[in-house]
């Protein structure tokens, strides 16, 4: 999500699940929506059958998705960026892109300045030493006079985004692609046709992604790549069109607007950073400018941080957050390095929680919930010789988990003696989603309330209640006994109904936030707009002088005066493109597609007047939920009201590995980078360095690997189901047909998969699905397993191996996302 | 009024004595023509025979389907007819090891299906005094019934177990064991009209277990010779 | 609502109870629009109160190699190569609910396969005796014999959701919208349509599959290859098996025939010839001595 932050502004699916029934053309690439999300998937097919749409699967795999596409294009794993990078060139030598769009709506006329530039593999500004790139390199040229952003409008000048972006993807040519990327050039050709007939007002299709581009060292580049054709095609903001990013589980867009990261705080404002003290240097450093700070064609929303920030504290600490102690700041934790999960453990692996400086010990416990590291992290031996080390788990879980017996993991995994381990492991029973009550944040940003179905059985608690009698245990514990930093304890405010289980729907009406005193109209002053405890009904409500109160700004309207709106179920479908405005909330404002003002022309007529987002009827903007100040004319701001400069990004100075994508290799490379051999992976990746992080060679690991998901099981716990276990009863290898017929492998043989991390066995599933490809003139095979299995089954027998036993712990610069899918690999048979 | 002794008291009626283990021997005026082995072998036959019939009649058409209810309906015969048939199998298997070697056909008794079938249904001569202890017509039924029964114990058990063979054997399991059956069927109603009404002092044969030298003179005269060592034209 | 019957198996004399008419009704498939996912497979089950069935991988995504007597519903994946590239072809395998039913035909005991005046072809566990007659004479391998009840199953179309005005449970879990339930006309309608579309977009053999040779089916599916539906594992011009109509309409009745004709004509021949050895009237009577 970080890439389409850096680009859009916000970090979510642009448009919605519905809204894919509006596209002419379906990318989906980096993802296997029929397999992951069959249930939205339907609008895929309602998009073939209504509109004639073409859906073009590409995947390493063909896949379940690919089975009903209209066209199905092989790639090598990993090396999508060579792919996107070869469309954009593609659409920018045949002209076919949306020129006009462009011009109004991104960066592509805006210059960058003389810092910035691109040699053999590095973007300028690389520090060798810490792997790190200095951004400052990549910003805007200042016009001399104004000082403000320089820009052509005819995108001419050769220091333009767009000369720039010409230049960079020049070297992507239809054989370059082919050889990076394995696909026949045919193909490609065939491909690009297909994608690029959307580059204007009458067409517009979407691209769709998952996993599959964000487990990459490279995996937030990939999708800046999708998100910058999009721009391209001026895809982006209208019906049928947008960046989607397809989340794997059915609440885990919800975790992230929750602050699911170190990183950030509730509605993505940032952690505090150690430098940042008080209040006043935090949002200083937090508040987006414009270039010259001052006003630009943009309403840099983001210059309500302040209010946003303000109502959070108050949200948290109540009445003990007051405008003299900067609303509670202090007690915020402020980080001074990566405390992203996977830091923790090799934290805990290390014995040492090292950071700028400070020397800290390891951390001695830990409480996971909703989460099994032991098999969703990668490099399997590593996790379990982390959770040895530790005195005390605590795991919330409505199964026996492999995480909560770690200790108990097979030898193989080279976890120490059970009889050695330090560890107190206290399992403590949990609801699963459909014994209690609740939201589910979808891909769409659609906070939809569930209620539950059934009772927890047995002695099993809700989450919250869980963590409700955890937190007040351990506040009496700091109101008798007193410890560390106890304001930070003691100065949260509490106040539910039943403090100890908390009810979700007084929850989710803190996290929309009230009005802490009566709130004056700004014109006319005499008017209230809210009076003291009512419900906020939209941020703009939102004050930074401590009147307001607010759990996540971005959440903001889900929870008004007129009740949960999150259990709206109107299927009300005034404007017939599929958006329901009245079926739940969707973030932000109840929008249903963001940044719809792009889906209008400079006048704001509609690109394509059969699918109008929103248009100017001269007055206001209407139709969905305007991404605009609503009364504000057409051309009074940009169309990306997140971005300070207002427009969207094909060239981002944001993101850690540069403004522009470019292919890299996997950290484990099956070949030398062909563009640049000095410079072959991602340079800004984040490795780490302990003797269980080893990273394996081609001369040893020939086969390049992919790992996956099945429609039949989700994550490591529906082996403990024995209806889906009946359905996919047990782990497999895929192995391409003319491979094993080489080797000798027979379809339901027993093989062994090794990496440079471990080794296991599964049942050959020999395939067609999979072909070899000729890659930089060598024939390249790619083999795959789905995850799923583990060591722990409960009584079903359905046991297996840990898919990331295999998997390497290399990751993406800008989310530490683990590389899950492009690693090498060797195949014996069993 | 004369006294009969109690039924334990009077001495065993000699024939049925010897009909105990001996066949082919003359007791008084009567010729023992099977021991009691095989006619308890035959009744077995009979009996698994006619369990299979009625078990089995009420499946193959609803025509017939009141011969359920003898045996509390269409699902106990649809369990009991298998077991059946491969006891009927067995059985038949039995007689044939028994009367194989009386069953041997002689090179003068071809034809008899055909020509000398219908010759005998007429009750005409056929093979004349050389006729032994069973005439052509009998040994071709011995071994027709043999083959049958072999052939229905081989489509019944397809049928028994019908996912282990391919369709189309299958539907000729079916035709076979129906067909088999019905010419069966067709023999047997013949079978037993001649072993009763038709040739009076038969079924005594298969009870009593003798015949009479009438009955033998007059049908196997070959056979009667054999064992009273008399011309069976003599009368 | 209670169904009326239009055929019943083993039935001597007219089956059909029918006073009112009744639409035929009709699952369409849309193999084009199928992603496998099972959803159908696990709706089908926990309906009907199935399985689960213990398996295992060996190489396929399949999640059995046929249907089962607790499991009703089967997608079939094939892998195959065009000179386009490859196919992964799913198939929904289920009973098709033939207008020509030949298990109804093969079965022998009255009333325990009907066929509703709706189309549905049912198995009745009542009367079932578990023969597996319907078995070989299902031109679509369907019936499923279970050893836990000593019955026949198959899929019932939901005859239970059906006859309350619901659709099958297959089709209310389908996600893509692959699976539609409706008249017969309807869904022939719709089918139609999906092939003109699929004509358009390349696939010049498009067709519904929708057997003459059992006078249509109740489950018709749409195959992109329509000319070839042995891809999908469907037979290409399934039909009551010749044998099973032989055996029904021939032998049998000619079977029944010869046996009644043998007791009649051992009575004639004794009529005409009376007993062996014994001429003259006493031939005919009964209180001689036998020789």
């Amino acid at each position: 999500m970080a890439s389409l932050a850096a680009t859009f502004g916000r970090g979510a699916m642009t448009n919605g699940w519905v809204d894919i029934k509006n596209a002419d053309v379906i990318l989906a690439m980096g993802g296997n929506p029929a397999e992951n999300h069959p249930c939205g998937f339907k609008w895929f097919i309602e998009a073939k059958k209504t509109r004639g749409a073409k859906l073009v699967a590409v995947d390493p795999r063909f896949t379940r998705t690919a089975a009903v596409a209209d066209l199905y294009s092989p790639i090598r794993a990993g090396s999508d960026i060579a792919y996107l990078l070869g469309i954009i060139r593609y659409a920018i030598e045949t002209g076919r892109f949306h020129k006009e769009y462009v011009q109004l709506f991104t960066n592509g006329p805006y210059l960058i300045g003389e810092k910035y530039g691109f040699d053999d593999g590095l973007f300028t500004g690389f520090d060798d030493a810490t792997k790190t790139y200095d951004k400052t390199n990549w910003g805007y040229e200042a016009d001399p006079k104004t000082k403000a952003y320089a820009v052509d409008k005819t995108m001419e000048n050769p220091r333009c985004v767009f000369q720039l972006l010409k230049k960079h993807v020049e070297r992507y040519t239809p054989e370059t692609v082919a050889r990076i990327c394995g696909t026949p050039k045919e193909t490609f050709l065939k491909v690009c046709e297909i994608v690029t007939s959307t580059g204007n007002a009458q067409r517009c299709g979407t691209i769709t992604y998952a996993l599959g581009w964000t487990q990459h060292s490279t995996g937030v580049q990939i999708i800046r790549a999708a998100a910058m054709l999009q721009l391209l095609l001026g895809n982006v903001g209208r019906p049928g069109g947008g960046v989607n990013a397809f989340r794997g589980h059915s609440n885990i867009q919800g975790a992230t607007d929750m602050a699911g990261t170190f990183e950030i705080l509730p509605g993505y404002l940032k952690t505090p950073a150690g430098p940042q003290q008080t209040l006043k240097d935090y949002l200083e450093a937090a508040t987006p400018t414009t270039l010259n700070k001052q006003a630009w064609a943009s309403m840099n929303y983001w210059q309500n941080y302040p209010k946003f920030m303000a109502s959070l504290l108050k949200a948290t600490y109540g009445k003990n957050a007051t405008k003299d102690n900067e609303f509670g700041y202090a007690w915020l934790p402020k980080v001074d390095g990566n405390y992203s999960w996977m830091y923790i453990y090799d934290d805990m692996y290390r014995g040492s929680s090292k950071r700028l400086g400070a020397d800290e010990p390891a951390p001695e416990g830990l409480i996971t919930f909703g989460m099994n590291p032991m098999g969703i992290g990668p490099n399997v031996p590593k996790m379990v010789n982390a959770l040895s080390k530790l005195k005390w788990l605590v795991v919330g879980e409505n199964y026996e988990i492999e995480t909560a017996t770690f200790w108990k993991a097979p030898k193989e995994y080279g976890g120490p003696d059970p009889s050695k381990i330090p560890t107190e492991v206290f399992q403590l029973p949990a609801s699963g989603f459909a014994e209690k009550d609740g939201t589910f944040t979808n891909s769409a940003r659609w906070l939809q309330w569930k209620w539950k179905a059934v009772d927890p059985p047995g002695n099993a608690k809700t989450d919250q209640e869980i963590l409700a009698r955890i937190f007040l245990a351990v506040r009496d514990l700091y109101k008798k006994e007193g410890g560390a930093l106890p304001e930070q304890v003691l100065n949260v405010t509490w106040s539910y109904s039943n403090p100890a289980a908390p009810d979700l729907g007084e929850v989710l009406k803190e996290i929309n936030g009230k009005a802490l005193v009566d709130i004056p109209d700004p014109k006319d002053k005499t008017k209230m707009i809210r009076t003291a405890g009512q419900q906020l009904e939209n941020f703009g409500q939102l004050q930074d002088d401590g009147s307001t109160a607010c759990g996540n700004w971005l959440h903001l309207g889900v929870y008004t005066e007129a009740g949960n709106n999150a259990q709206r179920r109107s299927t009300a479908d005034p404007t017939g493109l599929g958006m329901y405005p009245n079926w739940t909330f969707s973030w932000p404002a109840n929008r249903r597609i963001m940044y719809n003002r792009a889906s209008a022309d400079a006048e704001g007529k509609a690109w394509d007047p059969t699918r109008p987002g929103i248009v100017w009827n001269g007055e206001k903007w209407v139709g969905d939920v305007p991404d605009i100040k609503p009364d504000s004319p057409p051309g009074e701001y940009g169309a990306f009201i997140m971005n300070a400069e207002g427009v969207g990004r094909l060239f981002a100075a944001a993101l850690n590995d540069g403004p522009f994508p470019e292919h890299y290799e996997a950290v484990e490379a099956i070949i030398q980078n062909p563009l640049h051999p000095k410079v072959t992976s991602n340079p800004a990746t984040k490795k780490f360095s302990s003797d269980k992080d080893v990273y394996g060679k081609p001369d040893q690991f020939p086969l390049v690997c992919t790992t996956y998901r099945l429609t039949e099981h989700y994550h490591y716990w529906t082996k403990h189901t024995e209806v889906l276990n009946q359905l996919q009863p047990g782990f497999f290898v895929e192995i391409p047909e003319a491979y094993a017929q080489k080797q000798g492998i027979a379809n339901g043989s027993k093989v062994r998969v090794t990496s440079a991390r471990g080794s296991i066995e599964g049942v050959a599933m020999v395939t067609k699905r999979l072909r070899p490809l000729q890659v930089d003139g060598k024939e390249l095979i790619q083999i795959g397993f789905p995850i799923h299995w583990g060591y722990s089954a409960g009584d079903t027998g359905h046991t297996g191996p840990l898919a990331n036993f295999l998997t390497p712990s290399a990751m993406d610069p800008n989310t530490w996302t683990p590389e899950f899918k492009t690693f090498l690999v060797k195949l014996e048979k069993a | 009024m004369s006294t009969v002794a109690p039924p334990s008291r009077r001495p065993m009626d000699p024939a049925v004595l010897v009909a105990r283990d001996q066949e082919d021997v003359l007791v008084g005026n009567e010729i023992i023509r099977h021991k009691l082995s095989s006619r308890v072998l035959h009744w077995v036959v009979a009996v698994t025979f006619f369990g299979c019939v009625f078990t089995g009649m009420p499946i193959w058409t609803p025509v017939f389907g009141w011969m359920a209810h003898l045996f509390g309906g269409l699902t106990v015969c649809r369990v009991l007819h298998p077991w059946l048939g491969v006891a009927f199998f067995l059985s038949v298997l039995f007689e044939i090891f028994d009367w194989a070697s009386d069953m041997r056909f002689r090179s003068d008794e071809k034809g008899w299906w055909g020509p000398k079938l219908i010759r005998y249904m007429r009750w005409e001569e056929v093979d004349d005094e050389n006729v032994g202890k069973y005439n052509g017509g009998q040994k071709f039924f011995f071994w027709t019934a043999g083959l049958g029964a072999l052939g229905l114990l081989l489509s019944g058990l397809m049928m028994w177990f019908p996912q282990s063979f391919p369709k189309i054997l299958m539907q000729l399991a079916y035709l076979v064991h129906d067909a088999t059956f019905i010419l069966f069927m067709v023999a047997i109603i013949f079978h037993i009209y001649l072993g009763t009404v038709a040739e009076p002092g038969t079924f005594r044969s298969m009870t009593r277990g003798t015949v009479t030298r009438k009955w033998a003179r007059l049908h196997h005269p070959g056979w009667y010779r054999q064992v009273t060592g008399e011309d069976p034209r003599r009368p | 609502m209670s169904l009326d019957i239009r055929r019943s198996s083993a039935s001597v004399w007219g089956s059909a109870s029918g006073m009112r008419t009744a639409q035929v009704v009709s699952k369409y498939i849309d193999t084009t629009t199928c992603i496998g996912c099972k959803a159908c497979e696990v709706a089908c089950q926990e309906w009907n109160d199935l399985g689960p069935v213990a398996t295992e991988q060996v190489g396929t995504y399949q999640t059995l190699p046929t249907l089962h007597a607790e499991f009703w519903n089967l997608i079939r994946f094939n892998e195959r190569d065009f000179d386009g590239g490859l196919a992964w072809l799913m198939r929904k395998d289920q009973c098709m609910h033939c207008d020509e039913p030949g298990c109804l035909a093969a079965c022998p005991a009255p009333g325990a396969i009907v066929q509703y005046a709706n189309g549905i072809v049912d198995v009745n566990p009542d009367q079932c005796i578990g023969c597996k007659y319907c078995e070989t004479g299902c031109p679509f391998d369907v019936p499923r014999f279970s050893a836990t009840t000593g019955k026949m199953a198959k899929c019932t179309l939901c005859v239970d959701r059906v006859s309350v005005g619901l659709e099958p449970a297959c089709i209310k879990a389908c996600p893509t919208g692959c699976l539609h339930f409706g008249t017969k006309q309807d869904m022939l309608e719709l089918a139609k349509g999906r092939v003109q579309q699929l004509k358009g977009n390349g696939f010049a053999q498009a067709a519904v599959y929708d057997p003459q040779g059992v006078h249509g089916t109740s489950v018709i599916t749409v195959l992109a290859h329509g000319d070839h539906p042995e891809y999908y594992d469907l037979p290409v011009d399934p039909h009551v098996p010749w044998g099973v109509k032989l055996w029904k309409t021939i032998v049998r009745p000619l079977g029944a025939i010869a046996i009644f004709g043998a007791v009649i004509g051992a009575f004639g021949h004794y009529m005409n010839h009376g007993r062996k050895g014994v001429k003259g009237a006493d031939a005919h009577d009964a209180n001689l001595p036998d020789a």
